[in-house]
C-alpha cells in the first residue's frame, strides 16, 4: 500500500514564496514552501511593517558541494518583499571540480510591487565550485533593489580567492504584455571567476583580483528606486578627480571645509574613508537600470560602504523598513 | 646538385601545399555558402564569392591598424589602471587581465555572429544589455559604428550580393531609426565584426584571432603613447610567444561559450574602465 499523502512535487532545495496585498492593505505572505537544504523564515508581521520580511537560510549555515537551491518568488501587485540572510552564505568545498553547488532565483514582480534583496555576501571556501543565477522578470511599473556580492573566502584561514570557480549571473527582464509581446532583456551582469583559467594565463586568481577582499554589484530598477539610483550616480560624478593636485593653502582648505554644508561634509568624510579602506566603485545607468560595482580590501569595509550609502539616501528604509538593511550594517 | 634537387623538392612541395590549402579554403567557403542558402531555403547564389584570394585580402584589411575604427582613441582601461596604481603598475600585469576580460566579455559574440550572421540583431541587443559600464559601452559602440561605416562605404561594393549584405543594410536602417532609452540596435563592435568577417570570407578562427590581436595591438599602441615603453619594446611584446599563446588560449576558452554565459573574468577591470571618467587628465576615451 502506498503512502496516504500525496507525492511531494518539489525537489530538494526547492522553495517558493508568494507575496500579495492583503485586503487590509498590507503586504502579506500567501505561500511559503521550502525543502532541505533551503529554509525560509518570516517573522510574524508587526502592525507597522512596510514590507514582508523573509530570511533565506540554509541548514548548517552553508551549501555543501553539490547542493542546489532553487527559489522562485512572486511579488503580486502593490505588495513589497524584503529578503535578507543571517550571516555569509558559505559554499563548502566540492569533492571534485565537476560537482557544482548552485543557487537559482527566479523572481516575478508585478506592477507597483517591489522587492529588496540585500543579503550577506557569498563566501566561497577553498576548492568550491559555485554557480548563482538570479533572473528578475519585472512588470513595467515594478521596482527592485538587489545586491550580489562575493568574498575572497575565509581570510582568517589564508583563503584568498582560493575557490575553483565562482559564476554569478544577474538578469533583469522587462516582461512583455499584449502590446510589447515577448520579454525584453534589460541588463545581464555576469561575473565568471575561475582559478584554472587564471592559471592558464600564468597568474593565480588572487593576483587578478588586485587585493580586493570583496566584490559586489548593486542593481536598481523602477520608479521607487529612482532616487537611490540618482544618488549613486550623482555621488559618483562628484568623486574627486584622480591625479588632481590640491593647490590650496592650509588656511584656504580649512576655510572651505568650515563653509561646507552637512551633505558636503558627509561626502568628503566618506571619500576619505573610501581612500583609507581601499574602496573603489563606479555607477552607470544601463538601459533604465542603475548598476553600481564596488570592490574593497575587506568585507567589513565593503559592508560599511554600501550600507552607509543606502542608509544615507534613505529610500530603502523608507519603502521597505530598516530590517531590509540588516545585512549591510 | 643534391642540394638543389632538395631545394626544388621543397619548393614544389610548398607549392603543392599552398594549392591544396587554397582548394580547401575554397571548398569550405562554398560549403558555408551552400549551408547558408539551404538555411534560407533560397537558391544557391550564382557567384561563389568570396574567393580564397579575396578572403586573404580582407584578412589583411581587417587586421590593418590603419582600418579607420578609431581604435587609437581607446586604451581599454590601461590609462585608468596606470592612474589607479601609480607605483605598482606594470604592463605585463595589465595585459593578461585585459586580454582575459576582453575575451570573456566579447569574444563569444564575435564567434556567434560569425557562425550565424542572421542573429546579429539579437546579439547586438544582448551585448548592449551586458556592457555594464558607460565608458566601455561608448568605446564598443564608437568602434562598431565606425566598422559599419567602413563596411557601407568601402567594403560592400566589392562583395557579391549574398543574403547577409541585405541583412547589414536592414541593420543600419534600424540603427538610424533607433532612439530612446533602450534602442533596438546599438552597433557594438564584437557582433558586427564577426558578421562582417563571415561575409568577406574569413574563417571563424581567423576572425577570432584578428579580433583579439587588434585588441592587443590597440593596447600596446596606447601603452607607447602613455609612455609605458618605446616602439621597439612594443613590437617585441607583440611578436612575443606570450601574446600568441594568450590569444590562442582565449580563443580555445571561449570557443564554445554561449553568449548567455559570457561574463567578466576580471571584475576590477570594470572598476578601472568605469572610473576612467574620473581621471584628472586623459589622453584616451577609455
Amino acid at each position: 500500500m502506498g503512502s496516504p499523502f500525496p507525492a511531494s512535487s518539489s525537489r530538494a532545495g526547492d522553495g517558493r514564496l508568494v507575496v500579495k496585498l492583503s485586503p487590509a492593505g498590507a503586504s502579506s505572505l500567501e505561500a511559503m514552501t521550502y525543502q532541505y537544504p533551503l529554509k525560509l523564515i518570516s517573522p510574524s508581521p508587526s502592525a507597522d511593517q512596510k514590507s514582508v520580511l523573509v530570511f533565506i537560510l540554509s541548514y548548517g549555515g552553508g551549501l555543501v558541494g553539490g547542493d542546489s537551491v532553487n527559489l522562485s518568488i512572486d511579488v503580486h501587485e502593490k505588495s513589497k518583499l524584503s529578503l535578507v540572510t543571517q550571516g555569509h552564505t558559505k559554499v563548502f568545498k566540492s569533492p571534485s571540480p565537476d560537482i557544482v553547488t548552485s543557487q537559482t532565483l527566479q523572481v516575478r514582480v508585478d506592477d507597483d510591487a517591489s522587492l529588496c534583496l540585500l543579503p550577506d555576501p557569498v563566501q566561497p571556501f577553498e576548492s568550491s565550485v559555485y554557480v548563482q543565477t538570479q533572473i528578475f522578470k519585472l512588470a513595467p511599473r515594478a521596482s527592485v533593489c538587489f545586491l550580489d556580492w562575493v568574498t575572497q573566502g575565509r581570510s582568517a584561514r589564508g583563503e584568498d580567492w582560493s575557490f575553483i570557480r565562482w559564476t554569478g549571473r544577474n538578469e533583469i527582464w522587462q516582461r512583455g504584455d499584449e502590446a510589447i509581446g515577448k520579454d525584453r532583456l534589460l541588463v545581464r551582469d555576469t561575473v565568471v571567476l575561475s582559478s584554472p583559467d587564471s592559471l592558464l594565463l600564468g597568474r593565480p586568481l588572487k593576483e587578478t583580483m588586485h587585493k580586493t577582499g570583496v566584490f559586489g554589484t548593486l542593481l536598481l530598477r523602477g520608479h521607487l528606486m529612482k532616487p537611490v539610483g540618482d544618488f549613486f550616480l550623482s555621488e559618483f560624478a562628484a568623486l574627486p578627480r584622480i591625479g588632481a593636485r590640491d593647490f590650496r593653502s592650509a588656511e584656504d582648505k580649512a576655510q572651505e571645509e568650515a563653509a561646507q554644508s552637512e551633505s558636503e561634509r558627509w561626502s568628503s568624510n566618506r571619500i576619505q574613508k573610501e581612500k583609507e579602506e581601499g574602496v573603489l566603485w563606479s555607477a552607470a545607468n544601463v538601459r533604465g537600470c542603475v548598476i553600481v560595482k564596488f570592490g574593497a580590501k575587506t568585507v567589513e569595509a565593503g559592508r560599511n560602504w554600501i550600507g552607509s550609502m543606502l542608509i544615507r539616501e534613505g529610500s530603502v528604509a523608507h519603502h521597505f523598513g530598516s530590517e531590509a538593511l540588516m545585512c549591510v550594517q | 646538385m643534391a642540394l638543389s634537387t632538395a631545394t626544388s623538392d621543397t619548393a614544389s612541395i610548398t607549392h603543392e601545399i599552398e594549392e591544396l590549402e587554397a582548394q580547401l579554403e575554397d571548398a569550405r567557403a562554398r560549403l558555408k555558402l551552400s549551408q547558408l542558402s539551404t538555411k534560407d531555403g533560397g537558391p544557391t547564389p550564382a557567384i561563389l564569392k568570396p574567393s580564397p584570394s579575396s578572403s586573404t585580402h580582407f584578412l589583411f584589411l581587417l587586421s590593418d591598424s590603419a582600418l579607420p575604427l578609431g581604435a587609437f582613441a581607446f586604451s581599454s582601461g590601461l590609462e585608468s589602471y596606470l592612474a589607479h596604481n601609480p607605483r605598482s603598475s606594470t604592463f605585463s600585469d595589465f595585459l593578461p587581465s585585459s586580454v582575459s576580460s576582453f575575451a570573456s566579455t566579447t569574444l563569444p559574440f564575435v564567434l556567434a555572429a560569425h557562425r550565424d550572421p542572421k542573429s546579429l540583431f539579437d546579439l547586438d541587443d544582448q551585448l548592449d544589455a551586458a556592457v555594464i559600464c558607460t565608458v566601455g559601452r561608448r568605446a564598443s559602440i564608437a568602434q562598431g559604428r565606425a566598422l559599419l561605416t567602413v563596411w557601407e562605404r568601402s567594403f560592400r561594393s566589392t562583395v557579391s550580393e549574398v543574403p547577409e549584405v541585405q541583412l547589414l543594410r536592414e541593420f543600419s536602417t534600424l540603427l538610424r531609426e533607433s532612439k530612446g532609452e533602450i534602442p533596438a540596435v546599438s552597433a557594438h563592435l564584437a557582433p558586427l565584426f564577426g558578421a562582417i568577417c563571415a561575409i568577406v570570407g574569413l574563417s571563424l578562427r581567423q576572425a577570432a584571432y584578428v579580433f583579439m590581436l587588434s585588441h592587443v595591438k590597440a593596447l600596446i599602441s596606447a601603452a607607447v603613447r602613455a609612455s609605458v615603453f618605446g616602439p621597439f619594446q612594443a613590437q617585441k611584446v607583440l611578436a612575443g610567444e606570450r601574446v600568441q599563446h594568450m590569444i590562442e588560449l582565449m580563443i580555445d576558452r571561449e570557443w564554445n561559450t554561449p553568449v548567455e554565459e559570457a561574463g567578466q573574468s576580471v571584475p576590477v577591470m570594470d572598476l578601472w574602465i568605469g572610473r576612467h571618467e574620473l581621471l584628472y587628465s586623459r589622453i584616451f576615451n577609455s
